[in-house]
């Protein structure tokens, strides 16, 4: 009995997550039945619409990617004491870049489309660069300084595709990029393709990165504390703004897959806010690489799985954004489900003890 | 077209109408959140606030028929949303900026899902009834006053005084001195015997309901329906409003004017010279830039109140 006790309070951070997403999924059926909307069926046509069959489980596999990659560049920044609320902005940029290398240079597939994937990371990690000089240097709130410069991102690339870039056909977007800098679709029909293992290596990388370099190591002390990690030498501002720079190129990447595997071109407006799913996606994950892969396909899965149930049943389709904000409020209050929950857990196990 | 043509076909009365017109809504909401900014709050969920504002606006004008019923909606929404907001970032002391976020993303979320199941279609509200403009017979009769405030909303009385009203709240009176506490030295305003938690909160739940009169500005005054998403950013406009302006009266009211004008001006220069060479996104992108621009130089001189976006802690020392 003792062992559970322990298991449970080790594991607290997990089950106080797994909590706060029972809750916001309690929450949302309930808003559901009270608008008249039946949460069972509608559960049923979610998940027929994420996983129902092979085209459906695909897409949402799409969907994981730069969900996954996304996550993991605002994990990177978190954990060095960067919040880096501008994965949005980066990954638009990133975008941007990977799809103009993609058309305007030809070259063998082997060099185009890491080029290609370079050139969303360098967009990416630059435009970081500006947050994080203005953090280390001027003192500047990155959250502030992040969000506004979103922004401009995408008012700029919206400028290269409708005015500067040429256009193909009547939707805002660049021209196709060329065969060899293209993911190969792995189902055909789907969005499936072979960018996933971009998404694992990125993945491995962070764990790596975070848990068995000094560099890595430096960085979480500097997350943990400021001052501490000042007090044992480890230069904080320069690996803040590695952290930075890093998790602006990761957004870029993510970018730069999309282009590569889903669209094919920039398309303006083209990410349904990845950038501040990422948020949530890391969050929800614990601030952990393998953790950001679980979250990011329940994330990736409610993107598609709302889709088709929005079809099916009269549900609006906003039902997902939605779901997002009541389980960032939930994750944002988490500290005291967490600290209910090891009342009642401990409580238990004092009570007990008091008996023997 | 010469030059001087430009010049005179952009820089008119209906410029300066059409700025105040759109200063309206980042006014009353950058107000709002430099009440909360000033008592050490930051609440980065304007956006969501404002959304939230201008749905219940529209739908409280669409089923009572007055707009002002309307407008008491979406102060009720937006107190609703503070509520939430300031629970979670002052009592739980969670982070203020995810808090803020979280409140923008399910305002996205829940307006765009509610307007669906109450219309049965997506999009926008059917057309509202709406709050009277001004339209005074005298002020026609001057020359240029009468064609720049006729017509404009009545919120326009209650955008344009609120700066001066807070002015004199924030360095006239005891409310003042406290709200600045609560932001500069929460532990000195409660040696005083004033709780800077209760300043906090109620400063919050201020800015959250003049965020929701901006946003119901929008739907009940501006336009006469919401749409989905119509605050469009106009939330963060007012967030930057407030840096731009250090977070006092009358630095954030020229930042609001300011940040207004250059919106008006894009949209005249688009009708007036067709083929400009200034692109519109660059005024777009302007406020941001400038504000991220400003962030640099002031955070050197310690701009703002000291103690924003950190949770008051009774026991710390």
């Amino acid at each position: 009995m003792n062992t559970v006790k322990k298991f449970l309070l080790k594991r607290e951070d997990v089950f106080s997550t797994l909590i706060a997403l029972l809750i916001a999924f309690g929450i949302i059926a309930i808003l559901l039945m009270s608008t008249g909307r039946p949460a069972g069926e509608a559960f049923y046509y979610f998940i027929k619409g994420a996983f129902g069959n092979v085209e459906n489980t695909s897409n949402t596999i799409s969907r994981v990617i730069p969900l996954t990659i996304a996550g993991v560049a605002f994990l990177i920044g978190a954990k060095c004491a960067v919040f880096n609320v501008g994965v949005e902005g980066q990954l638009i940029l990133g975008a941007m870049a990977s799809a103009i290398v993609g058309y305007i240079v030809h070259l063998p597939a082997i060099i185009h489309l890491p080029l290609m994937l370079l050139a969303g990371m360098a967009a990416g990690g630059l435009y970081a660069f500006i947050p994080a000089w203005l953090k280390t240097k001027r003192g500047v709130n990155e959250i502030l300084s992040t969000i506004m410069l979103n922004y401009p991102a995408t008012f700029f690339t919206h400028f290269l595709v409708l005015k500067v870039l040429p256009m193909e056909g009547v939707v805002p977007a660049t021209p196709k990029i060329d065969a060899t800098a293209r993911f190969a679709t792995l189902i055909e029909g789907t969005r499936l393709h072979a960018g996933f293992v971009v998404a694992i290596l990125v993945v491995v990388f962070a764990y790596f990165l975070l848990n068995k370099t000094s560099i890595g190591y430096e960085m979480r002390a500097v997350g943990a504390n400021k001052e501490a990690a000042r007090f044992h030498g480890i230069p904080v501002e320069k690996r803040m703004i590695t952290a930075f720079m890093l998790s602006g190129a990761l957004a870029g990447l993510a970018g730069a897959v999309e282009v590569a595997g889903v669209h094919y071109r920039f398309l303006d407006q083209f990410s349904p806010g990845y950038g501040y799913d990422s948020i949530t996606v890391a969050m929800v994950g614990l601030m952990n690489p393998i953790g950001v892969v679980l979250s990011a396909t329940l994330f990736g899965a409610l993107k598609t799985g709302i889709l088709d149930m929005s079809i099916y049943t009269e549900i609006p389709r906003q039902l997902t954004t939605l779901i997002n904000g009541i389980v960032v409020l939930l994750i944002a209050s988490k500290e005291m489900i967490r600290s209910s929950f090891s009342k009642l857990v401990r409580g238990k196990e004092e009570f007990k003890q008091e008996k023997e | 077209m010469t030059f001087l043509d430009i010049i005179k076909s952009v820089f008119t009365i209906a410029l300066v109408y059409s700025t105040i017109r759109i200063s309206i809504s980042i006014l009353i909401a950058g107000m709002g959140e430099m009440i909360t900014e000033r008592s050490g709050v930051l609440n980065i969920g304007v956006e969501g606030v404002m959304l939230m504002g201008a749905w219940a606006a529209a739908i409280g004008s669409y089923f009572s028929g007055s707009a002002w019923i309307g407008l008491l909606c979406a102060v009720g929404v937006a107190l609703v949303i503070g509520l939430i907001f300031s629970y979670i970032a002052i009592t739980l002391k969670a982070s203020q900026a995810i808090a803020g976020l979280a409140i923008t993303l399910l305002a996205t979320g829940l307006s765009g899902y509610l307007l669906q199941i109450i219309f049965e279609h997506g999009g926008n509200t059917p057309r509202v009834p709406t709050l009277p403009n001004i339209n005074l017979a005298f002020l026609n009769k001057i020359p240029v006053l009468g064609r720049i405030i006729n017509d404009q909303s009545v919120l326009m009385i209650f955008a344009l005084l609120l700066p001066i009203l807070l002015y004199i709240i924030f360095y006239r009176t005891p409310w003042g001195t406290w709200l600045r506490a609560a932001g500069e030295n929460p532990k000195a305003l409660a040696v005083v015997g004033i709780n800077p938690v209760t300043v906090r909160y109620i400063a919050t739940l201020c800015g959250a309901m003049l965020g929701g009169i901006g946003g119901a500005y929008l739907s009940i005054s501006q336009t006469s329906m919401f749409s989905e998403n119509m605050v469009a950013g106009r939330g963060f406009i007012a967030l930057a409003a407030v840096i731009f302006g250090n977070v006092k009266p009358r630095g954030v009211f020229a930042a609001c004017m300011f940040f207004a004008f250059m919106d008006a001006l894009q949209m005249t220069l688009q009708t007036a010279v067709p083929d400009n060479i200034i692109p519109r996104e660059v005024f777009q992108a302007l406020p941001y830039i400038l504000t991220v621009v400003i962030l640099a130089i002031n955070m050197a001189k310690g701009g703002g109140p000291a103690d924003i976006g950190n949770p008051y802690e009774k026991e710390s020392r």
